[in-house]
């Protein structure tokens, strides 16, 4: 598992399994959860999906997402857990 | 399936996309007002200072009008983002604007036309729409989760906008023949809470949310957010005691002194967000974000001029000008042409799996002719002001008019292509609401 700080002393945590990348965000701060998804889906360069574990609906990334042609998906998740599939569709 | 429309949490974190667009739309519309009334009040603005007439209805109207508008319709989807709570009832929000909207305009035409009893009627919706509004930007801030910076600016704000309302009661009521203040420490109170205090400090404290959030760039540093405040706070505590007559000069120039140490602070902080984020090129509104914090600068030096006496034609017309229309409107209108496209796309994101993006809902063209004619009517009233030349006035007042004709059709393009976008049962929810 990596974790990257982001801001003042939180971090994301980010690790691979064979349904993609996973990045959680719970717990930090707006806009870093944001950023630290952006960050990650640039990062790509093939059509890996992206599994982001939220504490709330991420809705400032859906625009990000449409710019970059990333769409996201529903998926179940914890309890208090909202968790999305991003994949890349151009 | 879109992830919006799927999630539970996703209705009580956005609100109807007609509340924010109804908001915005008044303040295009108002927007374009405040250029004619200005147009009207030319022959009387290069030394315009206080009393009834196009000049004063031209400030509420960009005020009231314009900032406020904004302010209502952004902060209220915006901060319980931000502070993780869900956002207010939207009839409460519709009520509010139903009650604030035509309140401004009755404000306005009785300042314009020198009728105080229109003007006491819209006074009387506006503080009403305003206590409405401060109730639930309470309730919001009171349940605030993480990001205390913006939620102190937040406290500030609310603080300063009931100061805002109070004195703006005292200098209505005096055009009744009512003096519960003295009138001159009322509009002293007033141009200080209103203008530096409710809009300036909502409008530093939501940049710590929205320029991130542009240039994704990290949340600024919590306790550096907190100083700046801290510093505008007390700023603000002793141009309140300057107003009563508390050692006049020199409180109102160490007022300016800490406004000065909190704007650097804070610009500092924006400096280092736009130099850090993964998007370096923010376009033009983004310069006219810049232009705006020189302004705001620009406004303080201004402002010590004036404090000061400095025997200058007009000065203290341009200390107004500098607030108002060269920060706060400036600074507003380029934040405005960001984020209602993307609140537009983050809306339509609820119904759809390819939602349009914010580029795609915008329109370049009205921007461009907008940033031109805007920064050109700034220029040309700072002249005019100088040259003392109600022509040149006149002159610049329409150059703005014809860019606010340009914002509002960057607007209606960007309603019709949402439309344009929206799923059918969206379009319905957005037309009920």
């Amino acid at each position: 598992m990596n974790t990257s700080t982001r801001g003042w002393g939180r971090a994301d945590k980010t690790w691979h399994d064979a349904a993609g990348i996973h990045i959680d965000v719970r717990g930090l701060a707006a806009p870093a959860p944001l950023v630290a998804i952006v960050s990650l889906i640039e990062s790509i360069g093939d059509a890996t999906p992206v599994i982001v574990h939220h504490d709330r609906d991420p809705v400032l990334l859906y625009p990000e997402l449409a710019e970059r042609g990333w769409v996201a998906e529903p998926l179940a998740g914890e309890a208090g857990e909202v968790r999305l599939k991003l994949q890349r569709v151009r | 399936m879109a992830a919006g429309a799927f999630l539970g949490g996703a209705a009580s974190r956005l609100l109807p996309a007609s509340i924010p667009l109804r908001f915005f739309g008044a303040a295009v519309a108002y927007h374009l007002l405040a250029w004619f009334a200005l147009l009207a009040g030319s022959e009387w603005l290069p030394r315009f200072e206080a009393g009834l007439g196009w000049p004063l209805a031209a400030l509420h109207l960009v005020t009231l009008g314009v900032l406020v508008m904004t302010v209502i319709g952004a902060s209220l989807q915006l901060l319980p983002v931000a502070t993780r709570q869900p956002v207010p009832p939207a009839r409460w929000l519709a009520a509010i604007w139903w009650l604030y909207t035509p309140g401004v305009a009755a404000l306005a035409l009785g300042m314009g036309t020198g009728r105080p009893l229109w003007m006491a009627a819209g006074a009387l919706a506006v503080l009403l729409a305003l206590l409405g509004y401060a109730a639930l930007l309470a309730g919001n801030l009171r349940g605030a989760r993480g990001m205390p910076g913006v939620v102190m600016h937040g406290w500030a704000a609310w603080v300063c906008l009931l100061v805002a309302l109070a004195t703006a009661l005292a200098l209505a009521l005096f055009w009744l023949g009512v003096l519960p203040l003295d009138r001159s420490v009322a509009v002293a109170l007033h141009v200080a809470f209103a203008a530096y205090g409710f809009m300036g400090l909502f409008g530093l404290g939501l940049s710590y949310i929205l320029v991130p959030m542009f240039a994704l760039s990290d949340a600024p540093d919590e306790r550096l957010t907190i100083a700046s405040c801290a510093l505008a706070v007390a700023a603000l505590a002793l141009a309140a005691l300057a107003a009563f007559g508390v050692a006049t000069s020199v409180l109102r120039v160490a007022a300016i002194v800490l406004a000065c140490l909190a704007v650097a602070l804070h610009l500092q902080l924006m400096r280092k967000a736009l130099r850090g984020g993964m998007r370096r090129q923010l376009g033009r509104s983004f310069t006219l974000v810049r232009v705006g914090w020189v302004m705001l600068g620009l406004s303080l030096a201004a402002a010590l001029g004036v404090a000061l006496g400095a025997p200058l034609p007009g000065l203290a017309t341009l200390f107004g000008l500098t607030l108002i229309v060269g920060w706060l409107l400036t600074f507003l209108l380029g934040i405005l042409q960001r984020i209602a496209p993307f609140l537009a796309s983050m809306h339509l994101s609820r119904g759809s799996n390819r939602p349009p993006t914010p580029s795609s809902l915008s329109a370049e063209r009205p921007l461009a002719i907008h940033f031109f004619c805007h920064l050109a009517a700034l220029a040309g009233l700072a002249l005019a002001v100088v040259a003392g030349s109600p022509r040149l006035a006149a002159l610049a007042a329409g150059v703005g008019a014809v860019g606010a004709a340009a914002f509002g059709a960057f607007f209606v393009v960007l309603l019709h292509r949402m439309r344009a976008s929206a799923p059918a049962e969206q379009n319905v929810s957005t037309r009920a609401a």
